[in-house]
């Protein structure tokens, strides 16, 4: 509540990371697995004397350059910027938590760039040697990175029980490595290497589609089919690695996954299992159509063909990222900072002193609908919109407005059986701040002129 | 494992001479041209019908047909583990399925399929097409809600306006002058012996026929010299690459089925008067309007029988394409089927999309209407029991409102009107007279 409210209409704040997130992901994952590829076919190249292996990775390598020093670096930049302005207050503890961590990875960063210009840039130029050790610092410099952020991106799914000990003391930052190190590290970062590297052979067979398969049957067959080998160690693992992860996530947040097993009855709450369900079948299918087109019939693996699996790989990481946005429900970071900014140690006295008091964003003598307007922005608009995606017209037709009182009763209460407290963090403030909100929801929902009974 | 596989595939070839069949597979051959991504429509079709029957047999494990109808699809799609998953799969598959039976269909047509010697052929994809459409048909019923409920009261009223033989007819399917639970029975009757009884040799004569004639060039490909015209071995290539689309094929149906799940709606009630927009599925949504247009050109049943005859004659030429343009020179005749094959889709099109923007306009009054139909105080109240493990009470698929228990402490009645979009797992109705506020709101 420090900061400006980020009003986006109709999607929401949260669909704007999400936007850029799974396009960034698509990349960066390729920029850390492709890393690895480059240098090794080289290697393997080189060592057979393959010239027209060679090329190949020359193209690839010039695609390599553009989509991950063009295209991943604005979507990074991009994510900073939506992050900023969509959850601020979470943002910031992030940076104050890791500021270490960020400088170590913006170096990585430095290096990572800089290599992958200078590996392109020197085909034919230096040693075939030395060529192939700057792809290897390429590769070690990416991976690093990915080792870095692992470790802020699971802090803010489960934080551990030794930062949270501190957190919200001042001392946070002398727990960096117990937070960095946080429960479900380990298996995040396994999975996110799998999905590297799994990447790097979808993103390959992209260039690998381009050769002429008449011109260059040899060289085709065994690019294509050296590229699809790069899916098989995500297959054989990735089940493992996720059952980990998730023996790794809190009791409370794999009950998340379960509900929607059952029914679809309640709801946005559901679809956590669906789209999670979505993500693994996907998955299968990428495997299998690579085995179908690629593996069985290199030759004639087209454009249209690579396009399809890349599709379905974006399929698998916008899956894959929104189940796991999802899971952290009702937090942004775990048992510390609800998804509206708001931290657990707050709650009590937002109940006892009032939340609007606290906003510097609500003007002197503010109507009472102004400040439910505000109640709506700092609390619920993290996730709900007015009219679209989570649309509290559609969430809420059809109450009176009692009925929206004993809502907000319910949301502000949250007792351990409520059925939204899994999902949803408590509406704190006065009953007099909740009688404003409900108001305001009600004139929401229910435009003046319009014959509803009050 | 090599060496398992092949000493169990050596004690089958043995007994089934699984070689010859490879040898005839390999053999055989599938044009490679810039139409050939045609070609795998009809697979896909298969591969979601494939999808209906197991899905199908799956939702017999826990479908009661008759007066459970609705409580057992109720208890489908909102208590039993992966039972909304099944019947979404099975609903949504039975869509697709008729999407790629009609771009199977056009694209034979417009690749000139039909021709000698594949009449055949396409009489028989013309049967399955019907008879898919019949699936569909008595299918939506099976839930027994309130939209099935009229949809269905709407579609049995077509064949009825038919002079003498349509009443006789339309009582037969519903048994007896409403739709009611001995409909459900036919139809499921229909739906999951009958149907398939039939559908499942005519598709194997269809498959046969393609078999035997294999993959029709069009006219273009044809004009080529036999030099030119490239293909691949149906073995594996072929099957390779169809194996392929039944996965994208399955990828899309489980995107549909699990982010657009298909949803129950309230209970049928004969009482109640029919929601304002009632339509049938699209697949039937283009004979729909073409019958109300009629209507509203000439009353009473002329002009429904008028449509009738309408859509029978277009059917009929469409059915008998193969006779009017049967050689395989692309000349005057075969160019005149292709026009009326283009005006056949742009028909189809427009006035699938004319019923439901007449629709859409339709609904209009009744969406804006909508806040104020809760203002009265409601004539009944239902009391809302569940001992669901959420406590909730199932709600529309893209809604997180939830009204529980704990909203309604000490089981407060909840209105009837939020009943239509929120099935209680049990209602016990009450009826209480309407306050003087009601009947004269000021």
């Amino acid at each position: 509540m420090n900061y400006p409210f980020w009003d986006v209409p109709h999607i929401g704040s949260g669909w704007v990371i999400g936007l850029i997130a799974i396009f960034h992901i698509m990349i960066s994952h390729f920029a850390v697995g492709g890393g690895f590829y480059l240098p090794l076919a080289e290697r393997k190249a080189l060592r057979e004397g393959r010239e027209d292996w060679l090329q190949t990775l020359r193209t690839h390598s010039k695609f390599f350059l553009i989509l991950t020093g063009v295209f991943g670096t604005v979507s990074g930049v991009g994510i900073w910027f939506a992050i900023g302005l969509a959850n601020p207050e979470g943002t910031s503890t992030l940076i104050h938590n890791f500021v270490f961590g960020w400088a170590i990875e913006w170096v990585l960063f430095m290096v990572e760039l800089s290599t992958a210009v200078v590996y392109y840039y020197t085909w034919g130029r230096i040693s075939n040697e030395l060529h192939l050790k700057v792809g290897y610092v390429y590769a070690g410099a990416s991976f690093l990175t990915l080792v870095i952020i692992n470790g802020i991106l699971g802090f803010m799914m489960m934080p551990g029980e030794s930062w949270l000990a501190v957190a919200g003391t001042g001392q946070e930052a002398s727990r960096f490595w117990q937070a960095f190190f946080n429960p479900t590290y380990w298996p995040s970062l396994l999975l996110r290497s799998a999905v590297c590297v799994s990447l790097a052979g979808i993103w390959a067979l992209v260039t690998c589609s381009r050769i002429d398969g008449e011109a260059k049957p040899r060289l085709k067959t065994e690019l294509v089919r050296w590229s699809a080998k790069w899916l098989i160690p995500s297959f054989v693992v990735m089940p493992f690695i996720l059952g980990w992860y998730l023996w790794t996530v809190p009791e409370s947040q794999r009950a998340l996954l379960q509900l929607g097993m059952t029914t679809i009855g309640t709801g946005a709450f559901t679809q956590v299992t669906r789209v999670a369900l979505i993500m693994v079948l996907s998955s299968a299918t990428v495997v299998g159509v690579v085995y179908f087109l690629a593996w069985r019939l290199p030759l004639s693996f087209g454009r249209a063909h690579a396009l399809a699996v890349l599709f379905l790989g974006l399929v698998v990481t916008a899956a894959g990222e929104y189940s796991r946005e999802m899971l952290r429900k009702p937090y942004v970071i775990g048992r510390h900072m609800y998804s509206n900014g708001v931290r657990t140690s707050e709650v009590a006295k937002f109940n006892r002193d009032g939340y609007l008091p606290n906003s510097p964003w609500l003007r002197e003598n503010a109507t009472e609908l102004e400040q439910g307007q505000c109640m709506f922005r700092g609390q619920c608009k993290a996730c709900h919109t007015a009219d679209a995606y989570r649309s509290m017209k559609g969430l809420l037709a059809g109450r009176d407005r009692e009925a929206i009182s004993r809502l907000l009763a319910i949301l502000h209460d949250a007792k351990p059986d409520s059925p939204y407290k899994a999902f949803m963090p408590p509406l704190v403030g006065t009953a007099g701040e909740i009688t404003a909100l409900g108001d305001y929801l009600f004139i929401l929902v229910s435009p003046p002129g319009q014959d509803t009974k009050k | 494992m090599n060496s398992l596989f092949n000493t169990v595939y050596a004690w089958a070839n043995q007994r089934l001479d699984l070689d010859d069949m490879l040898r005839f597979a390999r053999k055989k051959t599938v044009p490679e041209h810039r139409h050939s991504a045609w070609y795998y429509w009809g697979g896909v079709t298969l591969f979601f019908f494939l999808v209906q029957a197991i899905s199908g047999v799956l939702l017999l494990l826990y479908y009661r047909p008759g007066p459970d109808a609705y409580e057992s699809v109720r208890q489908i799609t909102y208590d039993i583990h992966f039972g909304w998953l099944i019947r979404s799969t099975h609903a949504w598959a039975a869509n697709l399925m008729l999407v790629s039976i009609f771009v199977h269909m056009f694209s034979v047509f417009f690749m000139k399929a039909y021709r000698c010697p594949r009449e055949f052929g396409w009489w028989s994809g013309i049967g399955l097409l019907m008879m898919a459409m019949v699936f569909g048909f008595s299918g939506y019923l099976m839930p027994m809600n309130e939209l099935a409920y009229f949809a269905t009261k709407v579609g049995l009223e077509i064949p009825a306006s038919m002079p003498i033989i349509g009443p006789v007819m339309a009582d037969l399917v519903r048994g007896g002058l409403e739709v009611n639970e001995f409909t459900v029975h036919r139809f499921f009757a229909l739906h999951v012996v009958v149907l398939p009884a039939l559908f499942v040799p005519l598709l194997g004569f269809h498959l046969w026929l393609v078999q035997k004639h294999g993959n029709a060039l069009p006219p273009s490909e044809e004009a080529l010299p036999v030099a030119q015209r490239r293909s691949i071995p149906f073995f594996p290539n072929f099957i390779m690459k169809d194996m392929a689309m039944w996965l994208i094929a399955l990828n899309v149906l489980a995107v549909l089925a699990a982010m657009f799940p298909w949803d129950l709606g309230a209970a049928a009630d004969p009482l109640k008067p029919a929601p304002r927009g009632i339509h049938p599925e699209w697949y039937f949504m283009s004979q729909f309007q073409v019958l109300k247009v009629f209507g509203n050109w000439l009353p009473g049943a002329a002009g429904e029988i008028l449509g009738l005859v309408w859509f029978s004659l277009g059917m009929l030429l469409w059915s008998f394409i193969p006779l009017y343009d049967p050689t395989r020179e692309n000349g005057r005749r075969g160019r005149r089927a292709t026009y009326f094959g283009l005006l056949a889709l742009v028909i189809l099109i427009l006035t699938t999309a004319w019923g439901y923007w007449a629709i859409h306009i339709e609904t209009q009054p009744a969406t804006a209407a909508a806040p104020a139909k809760l203002s009265g105080v409601p004539n009944t109240v239902n009391l809302v029991l569940t001992d669901r493990k959420t406590d909730m009470i199932p709600v529309r698929k893209d809604s997180a409102s939830i009204l529980s228990a704990h909203e309604t402490p000490g089981w407060k009645p909840v209105v009837h009107d939020r009943q239509d979009a929120y099935p209680p797992v049990k209602t016990i109705v009450l009826s209480v007279a309407p306050t003087p506020e009601a009947v004269n709101p000021k």
